[in-house]
């Protein structure tokens, strides 16, 4: 390397740590300042969503009312142990049950596929790190057709 | 050497050794003599070698008596071994089982049969904390320490002030992810007292030692891995300078292990496994297995399919129990990994076995076990209880054990040999156990299969009995087991590994047994393996028991009542309405006011007790690993709630 080439390479990494840093300034003023009208970054929303409704852009099911993936639900649920927690049918045990119509983190399905994508306080895993998503928006299509004539192999 | 010539040896090694240090054996000859009233436990004379042998052979003329015309409410008297309590004085209560021997007799008998019924709440402590309350408190000196399930908190309550005043609390800031990681609710089942220490496990896996006095950590000691699947809701042991304590997990393809820790700093010593090869599993040239079939070298590996037995089960959640003359650690272990039996072909070694240990060094001297290939959960975990009692005018060093499997089994404890084993509830899926191999008769027909619903199989999961522990009074001779009367359909399914998440493989339903009862209160002669007496009741009972010197015997119901029957006829003498289902165990102490108090944990939850929880639904009987469809009532019989009450006459 000649010393005009040593010289290129050192002007070239000192602009790019300048801009790095120039980059981290800016994003950490963007998140101090937050300024009303930015895009937020969550758009599950568990807790209440502060200020007015700004209408902001919901999650959809792909198969909302789509009753062919509701054996593939099941199924999916077996397979990733949910049943294990939360019961064969979904009845509960070590995690709660998702048959009945308390929903400590909400029961729509943005909020049901939130919840699987992301874990939960005690010990719900995030499951967004292992299923596609895909597969989740089928098990959250299953877990809503629980205790409807639509569910598929209903406890006997 | 034979297995037989072995035994031999075994045996007059044993002689010799109960003839020499045969403290208490006057207790025998006490009570034969008709004044065994009291305090009988703190009577040790010096012994002489001809008191112990007059002793043995009345004994012997007394058992024969007694199975021809049993008397009511006595089995063969019996012995709590010498040294089991560590010196402790009568009225205190300073281990899980109040001794060694896992008896949970207390040898205290101001309040007795004919004066129980004036026994009234003297005063009552919230824990806070809501879910299954099992396990005991602590009495040491005149503080009362009280564990609670998860968060764990750890209570120091001084008995000198009146109603008893909180005197320090200690949270450990448990992970609350280990909540989701339970099998069976986040229940703790206790501490243990040593070296000025109240020593217990929390869920997400440290073994803490906390100074008695201040309530600030000793140590603080991380054992196992939320993870992988480990959680912990044991009691510890300590015996000598170390802790013994053991994972739980065995429905998340956890491998298990027993423990010991230093008890001055908290490091970890050793871990024994209970799959694996024989040096993970500690198992040497000093082991000698009574069987056949538990001999030969890396069962814990050859036994199973694969590298099955790294997800192999047979955590260590129960009791542990110790002989300080033969210097043995007992524990029994839990189910295989994977409820699907024809995922793992095999024995599926050391799951389901009674491990001795050489608590020193770790090294298993025998095992023994209990309930090969399991295809029906019956986890091993049950307390063992030490007893020296008569048999066949011998005295034997017994080790009882009531398995989840049904049968009840009276096993030579330096040895491991079987001396006899019965179904103590009803029990199908097998007809009795081989005692020349050790192995039980099945039935094939109850031996479950992945994709088919095998029907009627009793006792169902959760056992003749689960971990809740009975108790021995060497005043009867006889074991109070609580007992379940509950029935099964299982069906074994394909289960899929993924760290951290249950790997159960079968779904199953219970219901109700025959006979119209689901629990039983046992009064059970260990050596004739024999109910004398009992009480039926409506739900499975979930609670331990207490046996005292004043001849009662103390017990409680998931729908909240708690008893007090005549140890003796099974006759009830007492009994109260508390705030809530009773999972944990009883206990007896002495208040530094001098009298005689008995406390107990109100706080439905543990595995059946889940379904009280407001978070499990009703209408799918496979709930809760399917215990739903056995106590579909208990939601309207008990709510949740965490409440210590405590009771004198």
């Amino acid at each position: 390397m000649t010393l005009g080439e040593r010289l290129a390479a050192t002007v070239a990494l000192c602009a790019l740590l300048a801009l790095i840093l120039s980059v981290v300034a800016c994003e950490s003023r963007d998140t101090k300042e937050a300024s009303a009208g930015a895009q937020p970054f969550s758009t599950f929303a568990i807790g209440p969503q502060p200020g007015p409704d700004r209408g902001l852009p919901r999650a959809e099911n792909p198969y909302a009312n789509d009753k062919t993936v509701l054996a593939d639900g099941r199924r999916l649920f077996n397979w990733y142990n949910c049943s294990g927690c939360h019961g064969d049918h979904a009845g509960g045990g070590m995690g709660p049950s998702l048959r009945d119509s308390l929903w400590r983190y909400g029961g729509d399905a943005p909020s049901i596929f939130a919840s699987i994508n992301e874990g939960r306080q005690f010990g719900m895993p995030a499951w967004g790190t292992k299923i596609p998503r895909d597969q989740i928006w089928r098990v959250v299509t299953y877990i809503q057709s629980l205790r409807t004539p639509d569910e598929p192999d209903p406890p006997r | 050497m034979t297995g037989t010539e072995m035994t031999e040896m075994k045996r007059s090694n044993d002689e010799r050794r109960w003839s020499r240090a045969a403290t208490g054996v006057v207790l025998v000859a006490t009570i034969l003599a008709g004044c065994g009233k009291s305090q009988t436990t703190q009577e040790r004379s010096a012994d002489t070698t001809a008191e112990a042998r007059a002793a043995l052979a009345a004994s012997h003329r007394d058992s024969v008596t007694t199975s021809l015309a049993p008397a009511p409410g006595v089995g063969q008297v019996g012995l709590i071994p010498a040294g089991s309590d560590l010196g402790q004085k009568p009225g205190e209560w300073t281990m899980a089982a109040r001794d060694y021997a896992a008896s949970r007799f207390s040898p205290l008998n101001d309040i007795n049969v004919s004066n129980v019924a004036q026994l009234k709440v003297a005063s009552t402590f919230s824990t806070g904390v809501l879910h299954g309350h099992e396990g005991q408190p602590l009495v040491v000196g005149s503080t009362m320490y009280v564990v609670t399930p998860w968060p764990d908190l750890l209570y120091a309550i001084d008995l000198t002030k009146p109603g008893g005043a909180l005197k320090w609390m200690f949270g450990p800031n448990a992970d609350p992810r280990s909540v989701g990681i339970a099998c069976c609710d986040v229940v703790n089942r206790g501490a243990t007292f040593a070296d000025g220490k109240v020593i217990y496990n929390t869920l997400d896996d440290h073994t803490i030692a906390v100074d008695a006095n201040s309530g600030k950590a000793t140590w603080n000691t991380k054992v196992g891995e939320i993870a992988i699947g480990e959680t912990m809701t044991m009691a510890p042991l300590v015996v000598g300078n170390k802790v013994f304590v053991g994972n739980s997990g065995a429905e998340l393809g956890v491998r298990g292990w027993l423990a010991a820790l230093d008890l001055g700093s908290g490091k970890i010593l050793w871990k024994a496994y209970s799959t694996g090869s024989d040096s993970d599993v500690k198992i040497g040239a000093d082991f000698k297995p009574f069987y056949a079939s538990d001999r030969g070298k890396d069962l814990g590996l050859h036994t199973w399919t694969g590298e099955q037995w790294k997800l192999g089960g047979g955590s260590v959640w129960g009791w542990l129990s110790y002989d300080p003359e033969l210097k043995l650690l007992y524990y029994a272990t839990a189910n295989p990994g994977v409820w699907n039996p024809d995922m793992r072909p095999g024995d599926n070694k050391w799951s389901m076995t009674i491990f001795a240990r050489d608590p020193e060094t770790g090294n298993a001297k025998w095992a023994y076990q209990i309930t090969p290939h399991d295809a029906w959960d019956y986890d091993g975990v049950n307390e063992n209880i030490l007893i020296d009692q008569p048999m066949n005018g011998q005295m034997r060093k017994i080790l009882f054990h009531a398995d989840r499997n049904g049968f009840a089994y009276t096993l030579d404890r330096a040895t491991g040999e079987v001396l006899s084993a019965a179904p103590f509830v009803i029990t199908n899926w097998a007809k009795g156990i081989d005692l020349k191999t050790g192995r039980p008769i099945e039935d094939p027909a109850k031996r479950t299969h992945e994709g088919i619903v095998v029907r009627d199989i009793c006792p169902s999961s959760t056992g003749g009995k689960d971990q809740q522990p009975a108790a021995f009074s060497p005043r009867t001779g006889l074991v109070y087991i609580p007992a379940h009367n509950v029935c099964m359909n299982y069906e074994g399914v394909e289960a899929n590994y993924i760290a951290g998440t249950p790997y159960v493989g079968a779904s199953v339903k219970m219901y109700p047994g025959p006979g119209g009862y689901r629990g039983e209160l046992l009064a059970w002669d260990p050596v004739h393996q024999r109910k004398v007496c009992s009480v039926l009741e409506d739900m499975p009972l979930w609670s331990g028991v207490l046996a005292t010197g004043g001849d009662l015997v103390f017990y409680g119901t998931m729908d909240g009542w708690f008893k007090a029957i005549d140890a003796r006829t099974c006759t009830e003498k007492w009994k109260m309405k508390v705030a809530s289902g009773i999972v944990g165990a009883p206990i007896a102490y002495r208040g530094p006011d001098g009298k005689e108090y008995i406390a107990i944990y109100a706080g439905i939850g543990g595995w059946m007790g889940a379904v009280a929880d407001p978070n499990v639904s009703l209408d799918d009987p496979y709930t809760a690993l399917g215990v739903a469809g056995a106590v579909p009532d208990l939601k309207q019989k008990s709510a949740e709630a965490g409440i210590l009450y405590v009771f004198t006459l």
